[in-house]
């Protein structure tokens, strides 16, 4: 699926090998370890290797946008840079946009979905709403544009954290197993097929190198491997901090400065331990180290992203 | 006197609330453990603890029942609480289950417990959560006798959902729709019910054609069985609103000092205030303390060859110290007349009983982090 590009450009996620190839990555891990920022920088880094990408934010304060420097995108398909494009996926659009495909028409859409009664029964076909929003960015990776190529060669999804990531990519299995054969279901069989294919789908866990959040990316592989049978390849350990302090630095110095060595050094060992532990799950572990910047913006991402490519 | 000590001694309920990941469960724990410490008897209610924090409470093997910790859990810890503390982790299903068999009337109850929209709905089904985390504080509530109940809520990507939930399934069972489509079918003693009634009709072939006309059997199905219920749903949903808005609950917003966490925190602020509920204090956790100046004196005596390490780790503690203070300023001014309860941030997660008694001195007020100097 390579495309022809300029030659000084990389075609390749240079470190990342597993994502190569890849047309949907899911980033997801637990709250707070910088999922979002992780799935800017695949993005921008995916872009600017030649692959046209789309980032998905679900559902949620748009964060992507601002982080690019941007503004807002909304719930349209918006162009952020050269190759990369940006959405926001809110169920009321997506629900739209879904029930247009299948019933082709607006007028039809607005005589049976406007419709009081069927609204209400919409809304409690179990996870219907969490359907659409995948539905509508899976939707995306099958459009074609005129000569023939994919619209989009690649989406990033910013997916929920863990524990709402698991119910998220469950709901089509969850529709296939309660929803009797129809359109619904098919779609979902498509989506759940198209999630567990390991040739098309990676999922991208990001941790931070403290107890809890390490803990919880193991729990997570698990889960997502055993009942969501989808295909972890990678783990981005944000926030990495390197040793500094040599032997005797903390030596015969004032106790406050002597604490300043002792918790830079747990801190440190902190992330090797972290990286060890996280080396169990035998894949790929990229490290990312925390940026101390004042404010997290377009520059700080880009950073970020190198890691994902450039040569190495 | 401090405002987390005052909700805790002045309240029967408290809620934490936040985003996840900024720590709301530990902090949960904490005002627990504490008040049992103090002589309050306290049950801490969590949704999805990390393992160790569950292990340190007991819960390792358990589903929905209230426990208590055991005395020498306690010892081992080398603590003596004046009052018991109890800790339960919520299990979705179950809680479910006993709602139903409970409420539902006996002729009904098997049929919804089978039916493949139930199974859905009290597994899968986003939301749900949130609806069952109020129908168990309104159950502990009511049918036990605890001093203090401290709720967990759910880490939803939209943290106040479960202010919705109660309403979102009154709004299922008592909806002008569901009534139009119930009614005749109750009337007439039927299973059957008006949709389907209207047999090929333009709007039924529609939606089937979305779903498959069994899917509209089923739900219709498990709509008529539950009818039954509705009454019930909605007594409880209104003493559960009540419940949260009464002047002996009392909210406790968790956060961190990150940029990203704070537009939402103000957020939920916002609309806990604009929907009548007590904000006791924002607790703003993991905050990096300011570095003070006689570090910097010190680092200038220093060789040089050790000097560069330690400015830098300084500049770094600094630059770090400076956004989480300009953080804490623009919460303190978003969020003004709500008292601001700062946390350090420590070395090594807390999850161990006695990490939870330490960070309650935090949260009591009696250690305090000072960082307005660092702002500027």
């Amino acid at each position: 699926m390579l495309r022809s590009t300029p030659c000084h450009v990389n075609v390749t996620f240079a470190v990342v090998e597993e994502l190569n190839d890849k047309r949907l990555i899911v980033v997801t891990g637990k709250g707070g370890v910088g999922k979002t920022t992780i799935a800017a920088a695949l993005a921008v880094q995916s872009a600017r290797e030649g692959k046209r990408t789309l980032v998905c934010e679900v559902n949620t304060r748009e964060r992507i946008s601002q982080l690019l420097g941007k503004p807002e995108v909304g719930a349209e398909v918006t162009a952020l840079d050269e190759n990369l494009w940006a959405v926001d996926v809110r169920p009321q659009e997506a629900m739209r946009e879904y029930a247009l495909m299948l019933l082709k028409f607006e007028s039809v859409y607005n005589a049976v979905f406007e419709n009081r009664v069927v609204r209400y029964f919409l809304r409690f076909i179990p996870s219907l709403q969490e359907l659409v929003l995948l539905g509508k960015i899976l939707f995306h990776l099958k459009e074609k544009r005129p000569d023939g190529s994919w619209r989009f060669d690649r989406i990033i999804i910013d997916a929920p954290a863990t524990g709402h990531a698991i119910t998220f990519f469950s709901v089509p299995q969850v529709i296939i197993d309660t929803v009797p054969p129809g359109a619904m279901s098919s779609d979902a069989a498509w989506m759940r097929d198209f999630l567990i294919d390991r040739a098309t789908t990676a999922v991208v866990l990001v941790s931070l190198p403290e107890e809890m959040p390490v803990n919880e990316t193991l729990e997570l592989h698990d889960a997502l491997t055993t009942r969501v049978k989808m295909h972890p390849r990678l783990v981005v350990l944000n926030g990495f901090i390197s040793r500094r302090f040599e032997a005797g630095d903390g030596d015969g110095v004032w106790a406050g400065l002597a604490d300043v060595v002792r918790s830079h050094e747990t801190r440190a060992q902190m992330s090797v331990d972290s990286q060890q532990k996280l080396a169990s799950l035998k894949l790929p572990l990229i490290t990312v180290p925390r940026l101390n910047v004042p404010d997290f913006d377009r520059k700080a991402i880009d950073a970020v992203a190198q890691r994902f490519g450039g040569a190495r | 006197m401090n405002a987390i000590r005052e909700a805790v001694e002045s309240s029967d309920v408290l809620l934490t609330v936040g985003s996840g990941g900024v720590g709301k469960t530990t902090v949960a724990a904490s005002i627990a453990l504490r008040a049992a410490m103090e002589g309050q008897g306290s049950l801490v209610c969590t949704i999805d603890p990390a393992r160790r924090l569950a292990n340190s409470l007991g819960l390792d093997a358990l589903g929905n029942a209230e426990m208590e910790i055991a005395k020498a859990t306690f010892d081992a810890a080398g603590l003596q609480p004046k009052a018991v503390m109890r800790a339960m982790m919520l299990d979705m299903k179950r809680t479910w289950d006993d709602l139903i068999v409970r409420h539902a009337p006996a002729d009904k109850r098997d049929k919804i417990l089978a039916n493949r929209f139930y199974q859905s709905l009290s597994t899968a089904l986003a939301g749900s959560q949130e609806y069952v985390a109020m129908e168990k504080l309104w159950e502990l509530r009511t049918q036990r006798d605890y001093p203090l109940i401290v709720l967990d809520t759910p880490p939803t990507a939209h943290a106040l959902d479960f202010l919705d939930a109660p309403n979102r399934l009154l709004d299922f069972m008592d909806n002008d729709a569901a009534k139009w489509l119930l009614t005749p079918a109750l009337a007439a003693g039927k299973f059957s019910l008006k949709l389907f009634n209207l047999g090929g009709s333009y709007v039924t072939k529609t939606i089937s054609r979305f779903t498959g006309t069994e899917t509209l059997q089923q739900l219709a199905d498990f709509m008529l069985n539950i009818s039954g219920m509705n009454e019930g749903f909605k007594e409880r949903a209104r003493q559960t609103r009540a419940l949260l808005e009464a002047d002996s609950t009392s909210f406790v917003l968790v956060t961190g000092p990150m940029p990203e966490r704070l537009d939402e925190t103000v957020h939920f602020h916002t609309l806990l205030k604009q929907n009548k509920m007590k904000v006791a204090a924002i607790v703003v956790n993991r905050v990096h303390a300011p570095v003070p100046p006689s570090l910097w004196e010190e680092v200038a005596r220093l060789p040089p060859e050790k000097q560069r390490r330690f400015e830098e780790t300084l500049k770094e503690n600094e630059s770090q110290a400076r956004q989480d203070a300009r953080g804490v300023e623009r919460l303190r001014e978003a969020c003004e007349g709500t008292p601001l309860v700062l946390v350090p941030r420590f070395e090594h997660d807390v999850h161990e009983l006695k990490g939870l008694n330490a960070l309650s001195r935090w949260l009591w007020g009696e250690e305090r982090l000072e960082v307005g100097a660092a702002a500027r």
